[in-house]
């Protein structure tokens, strides 16, 4: 089962397997500190996921990622438990964002989806201080802050630079709720804490109970098997000039 | 520790592991303020003590820190690829002068952070 988005560039989303109706997305892309990679990969592993489909585009590296011997698309969905999980093993290229803003969106309408979650890092520069990262939420629509179960603090003000920024605009004008949570966490050294930080809310807001205390007691292999890929994330970062974040909006209310 | 011996570990290709040296280069940051440089360097599996900063030359500095155990590409599931590591490795050219003598180090969470005052 394939579906070729018209007008989103080519992207195409395959499925392999079925994503049930009315699931909650989650988007694990490879971003500050690889927080939202980090995490989604860890839900995948914690709670079973099953592969269901890739997305593909000419956009992407020409490419594929070996796993258990099985050749496999680098940038896959998940699915089980009534969430589907979307992570890349490859870093999304600036020209990919829109037409992958756009056609993940314009899927999750065709399959009723009822949250799309994002997952995503916050820079913070004394990183190294904080014992317990913060996490903030970017919502669709003022209506979803319950949905927060005061998990995290709602960010009213500030620039979100790449491909979350443009699907939580996409989710708001198709009124698609979406909520994007940016947790602390170090620029460009892969966090597991700040990921592990992000799952708790993750718990907290969907109501599930995945163990984070595996991912932290792997911390120090996880940043090592992440450095290659948090180097070409950054490289990428800098492209989409993503300190931008750092700026303030210059409007005022 | 000999600079010199150290000074051919750069990895080829732009890789990041060197298996001939055995040093893994460590992903780093550098923020130049208006009084210091500020450099973090992530080095997981490294004890502090072990950490070595020298100045080789005016506008380079070097990291060198040892791991905490031996480090395999198997253990990081690439079973294809052979080479073990057992230590870190950094070679950073300073945008601006700086003055490596003054230079204050913290090591905390396997982050080193090194600040060194800008010369006048």
């Amino acid at each position: 089962m394939s579906a070729n988005l018209s007008g989103n560039d080519g992207l195409r989303i395959i499925e392999t397997g079925s994503v049930p109706k009315g699931a909650v997305v989650i988007n694990g892309l490879p971003d500050v500190g690889l927080v939202g990679l980090l995490a989604a990969s860890h839900i995948i592993s914690s709670l079973k996921l099953r592969e269901v489909g890739a997305i593909e585009s000419d956009l992407l590296p020409p490419m594929i990622v070996l796993h258990g011997g099985e050749p496999k698309a680098p940038f896959r969905i998940f699915s089980g438990d009534g969430l589907a999980v979307v992570i890349s093993e490859t870093v999304i290229p600036g020209s990919l964002i829109r037409p992958l803003a756009n056609g993940l969106v314009d899927w999750a309408h065709g399959k009723n989806v009822r949250l799309m979650l994002s997952l995503g890092g916050m820079a913070v520069a004394n990183r190294q201080d904080i014992d317990v990262p913060k996490v903030f939420a970017a919502l669709s629509a003022k209506e979803l802050e319950p949905q927060l179960h005061g998990a995290a603090e709602i960010l009213e003000e500030g620039y979100i630079v790449g491909v979350y920024g443009l699907l939580l605009r996409r989710c708001a004008e198709t009124a698609l709720p979406a909520i994007t949570l940016l947790t602390q966490s170090h620029y460009n050294y892969p966090d597991p804490e700040a990921a592990g930080a992000a799952l708790t809310a993750v718990n907290r807001i969907l109501d599930l109970k995945v163990d984070v205390s595996e991912l932290l007691k792997r911390g120090e292999e996880i940043r090592l098997r992440s450095k290659d890929m948090m180097h070409r994330t950054h490289e990428e970062m800098n492209k989409m000039d993503k300190s931008h974040e750092y700026d303030l909006p210059p409007l005022y209310g | 520790m000999s600079t010199e011996s150290r000074a051919n570990t750069a990895p080829p290709h732009g890789s990041g592991w060197n298996a001939a040296a055995s040093c893994i280069q460590p992903l780093y940051n550098l923020f130049v303020a208006a009084e210091e440089v500020v450099l973090t360097v992530d080095l997981p599996y490294v004890n502090q003590k072990s950490v070595k900063l020298e100045s080789p030359t005016n506008d380079s500095f070097e990291v060198y820190a040892e791991t905490t155990k031996r480090i395999t590409f198997h253990d990081l599931g690439a079973k294809h690829r052979h080479g073990e590591f057992t230590c870190y490795h950094a070679m950073i050219r300073m945008p601006v002068p700086v003055d490596e003598k003054h230079a204050t180090r913290k090591f905390k969470r396997g982050l080193l952070e090194v600040h060194l005052p800008r010369t006048k």
